[in-house]
């Protein structure tokens, strides 16, 4: 888009300078032309520049280069030369006709332009319009089927409830549960998502440790995580970090449960951070199939889970939260094949100079 | 469950939810009271002299966290707010308000009677007098201000004696990063973190079987943290 409205500005501060030289280029041909040809044949000539700076160029280069060509003409050319004869009606008409040509011409261009750059705001609309009706699809796909559920079992359960044996009931009663549970988990990440692009959203950053943030995300997805092997490799040395807390622990949860969603049971998933140069960074790899590299492209695009035929749950928002939280923190995320197989996913917080909390005095112990 | 029958008051203008928290509340065998808005709950509270109060932060005449300030003004019972807030904000307000606990909606009955149970037993253990901790193998006096581990003396530093006294003051409950900072440190430093990390860590290393994975010093991300004991 910048382009566009960048380009004809610089053609406009060009055109005026070509008129002039294309003025100047007329008037040696003119010279040239003069002892052998009819003044109205050099006046042809001098309508060149102006039709073709009215073709490549603005609506006032064609002007200048229309009020350029008239007065070299009547100046240079047309007796008595040197002096600048406005009383010639027959010359009046040369400039007439000149500026007239110039201005539907450039009036034609700009029409012409006006209609491309119609066209790609439309482009721009349509892939804009493909996006929201992409996430009304999936919205509607992942609300429908937990509501589906719930509305069934709920009313099951309701209407025929006492005749069913208890083991029934309870089965019923949890995928009510279940469900409920993941349509608020779908609910909050759109949700999350809209603020994200709304910019609705500020960082409460504070001084936290990896290792701390990570404890809890580990507990709440023990179950999520209960079919996988789960390895950990989080020095206690690495430094404090100044971060969001409870965005850094969304962003390491989706990693994990991408993780664990996306490779079958028994998979190692590891979780691991290390400090570098002047970056902390944490890796989420796991031995299971892996990604094709096609796959790899564009992991982190809005629903794309829907676009390579998700059928394991989830509107595709995951990895795009993760890779606005790290933008947010001014770090970076990526996914690469895993050497060994799997894959492995990468992300890096900037680690500024952490402080030290003030040394005790531990005389003051009893 | 609880031989005393604990009465619990519910403030939530949503009867649908006060339905389904008033049948689990009452098949745990609680006496439950019900209140609409803040001054129902204020009267109910005052009348009723409810063991724990669950208020929910959105309420019809007011926010709940008006009717916490109210409660906490004349009772030390436990609070534990609904809070349908994403934000850790409102969750922070509320604890510094004198709330003891925070449940998010939508919540699992599961997740909020742990809650309470945790709150009311909170409140009948410490009442006064030999401050001892039992945190798996490791126990704590924190009157006499020593430690052992598996039988075996173990030395903690007065700022983490400090800590944990703030802590154990209800145990398993939420105990906001400020209020931490506040009393361990001092009102100056109430937005130096680091210095949370630092002992949370340092302690977890002498207390906790698993220091990544913590069963005894817990964090709230971006709240505050909670002792759990055995």
């Amino acid at each position: 888009m910048r382009e566009h409205t960048n380009t004809p500005r610089l053609q406009a501060w060009h055109g005026y300078l070509a008129a002039l030289l294309a003025a100047l280029a007329c008037t040696f041909a003119g010279y040239a032309m003069q002892p052998r040809f009819d003044l109205v044949n050099i006046a042809m000539v001098y309508m060149l520049p102006v039709v073709g700076i009215a073709l490549l160029s603005s609506r006032g280069a064609a002007i200048f280069s229309a009020a350029l060509s008239v007065i070299l003409f009547d100046v240079l050319f047309v007796p008595p030369v040197g002096v600048l004869n406005i009383e010639d009606a027959q010359y009046l008409l040369t400039f007439t006709v000149m500026l007239a040509v110039g201005l539907a011409i450039s009036s034609l261009r700009e029409r012409a332009r006006l209609e491309e750059t119609g066209r790609i705001n439309h482009a721009i609309e349509a892939e804009r319009e493909r996006m929201r009706s992409t996430l009304l699809a999936s919205i509607s796909h992942d609300l429908r089927t937990p509501l589906s559920v719930m509305v069934g079992a709920s009313s099951s359960l309701a209407e025929h409830g006492e005749q069913m044996p208890a083991a029934e009931r309870s089965a019923l009663a949890l995928s009510v549960s279940r469900q409920a549970q993941a349509m608020a988990e779908q609910t909050e990440k759109v949700l999350q998502m809209t603020r994200f692009e709304l910019g609705d959203l500020e960082l409460h950053r504070d001084w936290n440790s990896v290792a701390e943030i990570a404890g809890p995300v580990l507990l709440r997805l023990r179950e999520a995580l209960a079919q996988h092997r789960l390895l950990t490799d989080i020095p206690g040395d690495l430094p404090l970090l100044r971060v969001d807390a409870p965005l850094i622990a969304q962003l390491i949860g989706n990693l994990l449960e991408n993780a664990a969603r996306h490779t079958p049971p028994g998979t190692v998933i590891q979780l691991g951070a290390r400090k570098l140069e002047q970056f902390i960074e944490v890796t989420v790899e796991d031995n299971g199939p892996g990604l094709p590299e096609a796959a790899l492209a564009g992991l982190f695009d809005r629903f794309r889970e829907q676009r390579i035929g998700n059928t394991s749950g989830g509107v595709g928002l995951g990895l795009a939260i993760c890779r606005t939280i790290v933008k947010l923190h001014g770090g970076e995320i990526s996914a690469s094949p895993r050497a060994g197989g799997g894959t492995r996913f990468t992300f890096t917080l900037p680690a500024e100079a952490a402080p030290q909390a003030p040394a005790e005095q531990e005389s003051a112990q009893p | 469950m609880t031989d005393t029958r604990a009465t619990i008051l519910v403030v939530e203008d949503e009867p649908e939810i006060r339905r389904f928290l008033r049948s689990a509340l009452g098949t745990e065998g609680y006496k439950v009271v019900e209140a609409g808005s803040v001054k129902r709950g204020a009267i109910d509270a005052a009348s009723h002299k409810p063991d724990l109060a669950i208020v929910d932060l959105g309420l019809p005449d007011g926010e709940g966290i008006e009717l916490i300030r109210q409660v906490r003004a004349w009772s030390p019972m436990p609070l534990i707010v609904l809070s349908a807030r994403a934000g850790e904000a409102g969750k922070i307000a509320a604890l510094d308000a004198g709330a003891n606990d925070y449940v998010i909606k939508p919540f699992g009955i599961g997740e909020l009677l742990a809650r309470v149970r945790s709150a009311l037993r909170g409140v009948v253990r410490p009442s006064g007098g030999g401050h001892t901790l039992k945190l798996g193998g490791t126990a704590i006096d924190l009157d006499a201000r020593t430690a052992s581990r598996d039988g075996t003396p173990i030395h903690l530093t007065p700022i983490e004696y400090r800590l944990l006294t703030c802590l154990a003051r209800n145990t398993g409950m939420v105990v906001t990063q400020g209020q931490l900072l506040r009393e361990v440190w001092g009102p100056a430093h109430e937005s130096d973190t680091h210095y949370l990390r630092i002992y949370a860590k340092q302690l977890r290393d002498k207390l906790e079987p698993d220091p990544l994975q913590p069963r005894y010093l817990v964090t709230e991300t971006g709240i505050g943290y909670r002792l759990f004991c055995d």
